[in-house]
């Protein structure tokens, strides 16, 4: 059913999504944390900064990684110097990849934040937690769930990125295509049959990251309160 | 020991208040939205605004003038809130040793206090709202403390339950013996567990005292009247063994009859509650009726409380007015209108020993 | 009552507008290569102008014109970069055999930014690059039409794995006009057009492979007449001199 290298194509795909969402995790996380904290002046703009891969047509956030990475661009010079390429190259599917999902991450684990009773964090100070332990063993437990959630969203957000990663990393194929790439491909050269495996793949995978999510979510419902 | 002088900008007022207080139980009350439970966030630490100055046994907490300010996990405070804030993730046992520092010994002598035993594997959500504030008090009492700060820890509860944990917390005065303030709205927890009670209104510290100095101040007895009970202060004056009774000299120079209390000795004083649904009211001259206490009484005024009237009547002595709540059905069948006179009757068994 | 009179007339009238009629301009939808874009856009300027008929163009690569035709896209005209696609179309009866006119030829050219410093001079010069950009050599004619050409010089294996493909052929230019790629492989036609980057070296007639751009009214077209009058002005002298003044060869009647 599926093409010799179209296995590769599916495993180097998950491999990426799975890469990205799991070094989006730290900084997404304090992302959201300082969002949902900060009170001072200056936050709509970090916001709207953050917010912008969301909201943008991904095509222009393609281009716009695109001017920046390239030989001539703003840091492809300076990667150039370190010996380092991205356009092109797996790095820049990361890197396409991670960008898109980092808004989805954020907002979710920002409301899982948002939600935790910040008289209980105060009440976890009183008790003698500073404001690092206070987070790990209080506001973490209460919000991992809502942070999951945005782990599997941008998980699936990654799966599906199509727009910047074809801009700033080309549809390669066995160096760059990912799944919706390679959809995107088969459908152009006229192979509808394989082009529909794929997706059939997509929405396979799709299922399985949600109901394991739902899963381990669940597992733990059962005590704390909502 | 504790020592404040700090201000804090509130949305309707800023607080200011300042006070001394040695050891013991500080009561502190006033009208809703009077600043207590900013006050007590201020000095537990937790209100980043807070000006001033706050010495608790002795250490310099904050201090604005000369840059300190110790943040709360430094402060050693114990902080209960009116809901008990526990946390939602951890069983009962884990939220009573969450401060406690490995300290195991005091973890389990907080949890003999309150008696937490059979409930130690189970998790907030399932437990009952008095559970809930006893696992509060113990957490707070295991993490070595040096100053409790309770924000109406039996306001939530029903009155059956308040009666039930109040003793824990009497025990935790006793034994413990740990400096706190209670923010508390009753006036009957005051005068049960305070030394002192603090008066708060406006944000500003209007009165210090002994809880019934304080009593006559129009304040409480607005809380006392929004309650259902009414307060009598008096004098044991004696014991009828064979009467089954101990007689109680109020203030106002009425008698009033209650239970037998030899505990009680003569000449201390004691304040006594009367429900208002307890008082029976007549009209006529009284023979033959059971209750001991009948007092004559005058009318002041008639109110509709829901389904029901609210009396104030002024008796002689000059006690604050008597609330007694009757049938609408009553009323009309007595005729009862604002300057009428009539007796006030209550059994010795509604009479309670605050 | 007068003026109800004359809304109602206003009405009609607006209706009217709306039947379609003899008296209204027809809209002719062509669908082309990107290498015909700035040809086909003179000539259609020039048929505008002398048959009061509206012309669209869709440009695009001739693979995912193909693909929008079998999909049913409103189209009267295909005008194809290679014949593999017109001839898929054929199999489909999406267009007849007997309206195909095979019209023009090209050249390939390799091209390199405008600024670059590399040394290209022939074929076996493109192993130095990183990136070669070329149109997605599985089905848009031009990468198809290098790919072939490659492999004829036995040069593919070698160079396969620094394809980078494109949409179409004017992607490709832009990738190596950006420098995105150090070289690229277009028509020469297109190469003619940009400044910004300069050819390496032309593949000469003889040794690339056969190109064709064939043109034909689509069958499933609801405006068959008018369909077949704007392909006989596209094969009539006026733009056969356009094509040429592009760079395109003409090879219709041979």
């Amino acid at each position: 059913m599926l093409a010799a290298g179209d296995v590769e194509m599916v495993l180097f795909t998950i491999q990426i999504a799975l890469l990205g969402t799991a070094l989006n995790l730290v900084p997404g996380t304090a992302a959201a944390l300082f969002l949902a904290r900060y009170r001072g002046p200056g936050k709509e703009a970090i916001e709207t900064v953050l917010s912008l891969p969301l909201v943008l047509p991904p095509t222009a956030v393609g281009i716009l990684l695109l001017r920046a990475l390239a030989r001539r661009g703003l840091l492809g010079t300076l990667l150039g110097d370190l010996g380092i390429e991205i356009v092109f190259t797996w790095k820049a599917v990361l890197l396409a990849t991670m960008v898109m999902s980092f808004p989805l991450l954020v907002r979710s684990a920002r409301t899982a934040f948002e939600e935790v009773d910040p008289r209980l964090v105060g009440i976890a100070r009183t008790l003698g937690c500073g404001p690092a332990r206070a987070f790990f063993r209080v506001t973490l437990p209460l919000a991992w769930r809502g942070i999951l959630a945005g782990s599997v969203l941008a998980f699936s957000r990654a799966l599906g990125e199509f727009g910047a990663t074809v801009m700033v990393a080309g549809n390669i194929p066995g160096r760059t295509q990912t799944l919706p790439l390679a959809i995107f491909h088969y459908d152009q050269i006229g192979r509808d049959d394989r082009a529909l495996a794929l997706v059939g793949v997509t929405v396979v995978l799709a299922f399985v990251a949600l109901w394991s999510a739902e899963l381990v979510s669940r597992r733990r419902s059962g005590r704390t309160a909502a | 020991m504790i020592a404040f002088a700090v201000e804090l900008r509130l949305a309707r007022f800023d607080l200011r208040a300042e006070a001394r207080l040695e050891g013991g139980v500080t009561a502190i009350m006033g009208p809703s939205g009077s600043g207590k439970t900013s006050l007590l966030e201020v000095l537990a630490g937790l209100r980043r605004g807070a000006r001033g100055r706050v010495a608790i046994g002795g250490e310099v907490v904050l201090d604005t003038e000369r840059g300190v300010r110790l943040p709360p996990e430094r402060r050693r405070v114990g902080y209960v809130p009116q809901d008990a804030a526990l946390l939602p993730h951890l069983t009962a046992l884990r939220n009573v040793r969450f401060g406690a520092r490995g300290d195991r010994a005091r973890v389990d002598s907080a949890i003999e206090t309150l008696e937490l035993a059979p409930l130690l594997e189970r998790y907030p959500l399932s437990l009952s709202g008095g559970e809930k504030q006893r696992v509060a008090l113990a957490r707070a009492l295991a993490s070595d403390p040096r100053l409790l700060l309770l924000d109406e820890p039996l306001a939530a509860l029903d009155v059956a339950l308040r009666e039930r944990i109040l003793p824990y917390l009497l025990r935790i005065r006793d034994e413990w013996r740990v400096p706190a303030l209670y923010v508390t709205h009753n006036v009957g927890e005051a005068v049960a567990l305070a030394d002192r009670v603090l008066l708060l209104r406006d944000g500003a510290v209007e009165a210090l005292g002994a809880p019934l100095d304080l009593l006559a101040m129009p304040v409480l007895a607005e809380a006392a009247a929004a309650g259902i009970e009414n307060l009598l202060q008096g004098r044991v004056s004696s014991h009828d063994e064979a009467g089954g009774v101990t007689r109680v000299v109020l203030d106002g120079g009425a008698e009033v009859a209650i239970p037998l209390a030899r505990e009680r000795l003569v000449g201390t004083p004691v304040v006594l509650a009367v429900r208002a649904e307890d008082v029976l009211v007549t009209t006529g001259a009284i023979a033959g009726l059971s209750a001991r206490n009948v007092l004559p009484a005058r009318v002041l005024s008639l109110e509709r409380t829901g389904p029901d009237v609210t009396l104030r009547c002024a008796t002689d002595g000059g006690t604050p007015p008597w609330l007694v709540r009757l049938t609408p059905a009553a009323v009309a069948a007595l005729g009862l209108r604002p300057g009428a006179t009539v007796s006030l009757a209550v059994k010795s068994h509604s009479v309670r020993v605050v | 009552m007068r003026g109800m009179n004359a809304g109602i007339r206003a009405i009609a009238l607006g209706l009217t507008l709306l039947l379609p009629g003899r008296a209204v301009a027809e809209e002719v939808v062509i669908l082309a290569a990107t290498s015909l874009t700035d040809a086909l856009r003179e000539i259609g300027e020039g048929y505008e102008a002398t048959s009061g008929n509206h012309l669209t163009f869709n440009f695009g690569a001739s693979n995912d014109l193909a693909r929008q035709i079998r999909a049913g896209a409103p189209a009267d005209v295909f005008f194809s970069a290679d014949l593999a696609q017109m001839e898929g179309l054929e199999r489909e009866g999406l267009v007849r055999r007997a309206d195909r006119l095979d019209v023009l030829s090209n050249l390939l050219s390799a091209i390199v930014p405008v600024g670059s410093t590399l040394d290209i001079r022939g074929p076996r010069d493109l192993l130095e690059v990183k990136y070669l950009a070329l149109a997605s050599p599985e089905a848009v004619p031009a990468g198809v039409y290098a790919k072939r050409y490659l492999e004829s010089i036995g040069l593919w294996d070698d160079i396969k794995a620094k394809v980078v493909p494109t949409l179409d052929v004017r992607a490709t230019l832009a990738a190596v006009e950006a420098g995105h790629a150090d070289a690229g492989i277009v028509y020469r036609t297109d190469a003619a057009l940009s400044k910004r980057v300069r050819t390496a070296f032309d593949v000469p007639r003889g040794q690339g492979p056969p190109i064709v751009y064939p043109l034909a009214p689509i069958a499933t077209s609801k405006r068959g007449e008018a369909a077949a009058a704007v392909v006989r002005y596209l094969v009539g002298p006026e733009a056969l001199a356009v094509y040429q003044r592009f760079g395109f060869l003409v090879i219709l009647g041979r």
